[in-house]
């Protein structure tokens, strides 16, 4: 390959390079357009978003008056191990699940307590695809009759970010019909952090000796929420 | 400005940006069949050709710049993939810019180059938060690059903004290449030249 000149020219400023473009005289002045649309736009953005407005991501509407979406959650026995979908054994089954106490959104007492009933407690965090995704799913296998007599399904919402989409999550829930008990966790997530939580949607299951069944994330279909909560011996 | 004044603001560039990509697309196919089409093509090309670098700058420049706004004054974390996609975008503002300043068009393979890379990683994110379930089913914790952060228009995310400013800076190279009167004795092509192999 020929190698180029490289010396330039005295005095030339930036002109062009040897073997550049040279400006083209008499030429429109598109760059200057092309600024001016610019500002334009911006004008009309400002404009049209002088009454506020969000950041363009999807709100899911406004909570409820006095609902909060973080509650103060109190945690009581040993936290899980972080979940490993990958793992072929999970060593938190077995073991006995933490006990959460805490509020819903509104702020009624929620207990997520060893002892009593089997339960499956489903993690969802407002601003996950998947748990928008999923919500509506376990509604429908909800509402099927899916989840056997005598298996309890309480919900955490953790993870609770104001500058993320879909807030707040009490508004997102209640749109969604939700109807199984929510615990709002606390700005911390320490709800979900005792429960080794590490993808969403989670799914922790605990027998009625408060032992952990199984664990599972992602979103799960109506056979296979079958299929997770079989796992259960009411 | 607020931040969503500045999404807006990005939003309506990147409709721009589209349009203009999407004019250049069908220029290119119809004016191969279409005389009226390639006389309007080589119209705009010899406007548009002479400021193409200057103006590929500007896009790569304003995408970096919102790129920046968004994750420092806004607080939109980047992702994994949006690192990716930093990757390419900033360096071209840097590179076009010199470039621009330089008027050399032999920055064209490089520019196209960055943009190559940056095109399908954009597309690929956006495919990704549209449709969540093509990586897998769930959310990291942290930051997923599925969270949609901007949805204006009812189709325009951080991604595609990305995507169309490197479509748009790949047609602006393209454009410059192809119509640039010197581009020095490694690439371009003389205009005339090029009207005449249209004619033929």
């Amino acid at each position: 390959m020929r190698k180029q000149p490289t010396t330039r020219r005295q005095g030339a400023g930036p002109g062009p390079a040897p073997g550049r473009t040279p400006a083209a005289p008499g030429r429109a002045p598109v760059v200057a357009i092309a600024f001016v649309v610019i500002l334009l736009l911006g004008v009309v953005a400002v404009v049209l978003t002088r009454d506020g407005g969000s950041a363009g991501g999807a709100t899911s509407g406004t909570a409820a008056p006095g609902a909060e979406e973080t509650r103060p959650v109190e945690v009581s026995g040993s936290a899980l191990p972080p979940f490993d979908d990958s793992a072929s054994s999970d060593p938190a089954v077995g073991t006995t699940a933490p006990e959460l106490r805490g509020k819903s959104f509104d702020g009624r007492p929620v207990a997520i307590a060893n002892g009593g009933t089997p339960k499956a407690i489903l993690f969802v965090t407002h601003w996950c695809p998947h748990c928008r995704r999923e919500v509506p799913v376990v509604k429908q296998w909800l509402d099927s009759g899916g989840l056997p007599s005598g298996v309890g399904l309480v919900t955490v919402s953790t993870s609770v970010s104001p500058d993320r989409p879909n807030y707040p999550p009490s508004a997102w829930l209640a749109k969604a019909g939700w109807a199984p008990p929510v615990l709002a966790d606390d700005a911390g997530s320490s709800a979900a952090r005792a429960f080794g939580l590490t993808a969403f949607p989670y799914f922790v299951l605990v027998d009625g000796g408060g032992k952990v069944v199984a664990r599972s994330s992602g979103e799960l279909g109506p056979a296979a929420l079958t299929a997770l909560v079989a796992k259960l011996k009411p | 400005m607020s931040t969503p004044a500045v999404t807006l603001f990005l939003a309506l560039l990147t409709v721009g940006a589209q349009l203009a990509v999407a004019v250049a697309v069908v220029l290119a196919l119809t004016g191969r069949r279409w005389p009226a089409a390639a006389r309007l093509r080589h119209g705009l090309a010899g406007v548009v050709a002479p400021q193409a670098l200057q103006l590929a700058f500007l896009v790569a420049l304003v995408a970096t710049l919102g790129s920046l706004y968004l994750s420092e004054v806004a607080h939109f974390t980047p992702c994994v993939l949006c690192w990716y996609q930093r990757a390419a975008m900033y360096p071209l503002a840097v590179v076009l810019g010199l470039a621009a300043w330089r008027r050399d068009l032999a920055v064209r393979p490089y520019g196209l180059a960055l943009a190559a890379v940056g095109l399908p990683i954009s597309v690929y994110h956006y495919l990704l938060e549209r449709f969540p379930a093509l990586e897998a089913g769930t959310c990291d914790p942290d930051n997923p690059c599925t969270l949609l952060w901007v949805w204006r228009f009812h189709y325009i995310s951080i991604p595609l903004m990305a995507a169309s400013a490197f479509a748009l800076v790949a047609v602006l190279l393209l454009v410059a290449s192809a119509a640039g009167p010197a581009a020095g004795p490694q690439g371009g092509r003389d205009p005339a030249a090029l009207a005449g192999a249209e004619r033929t």
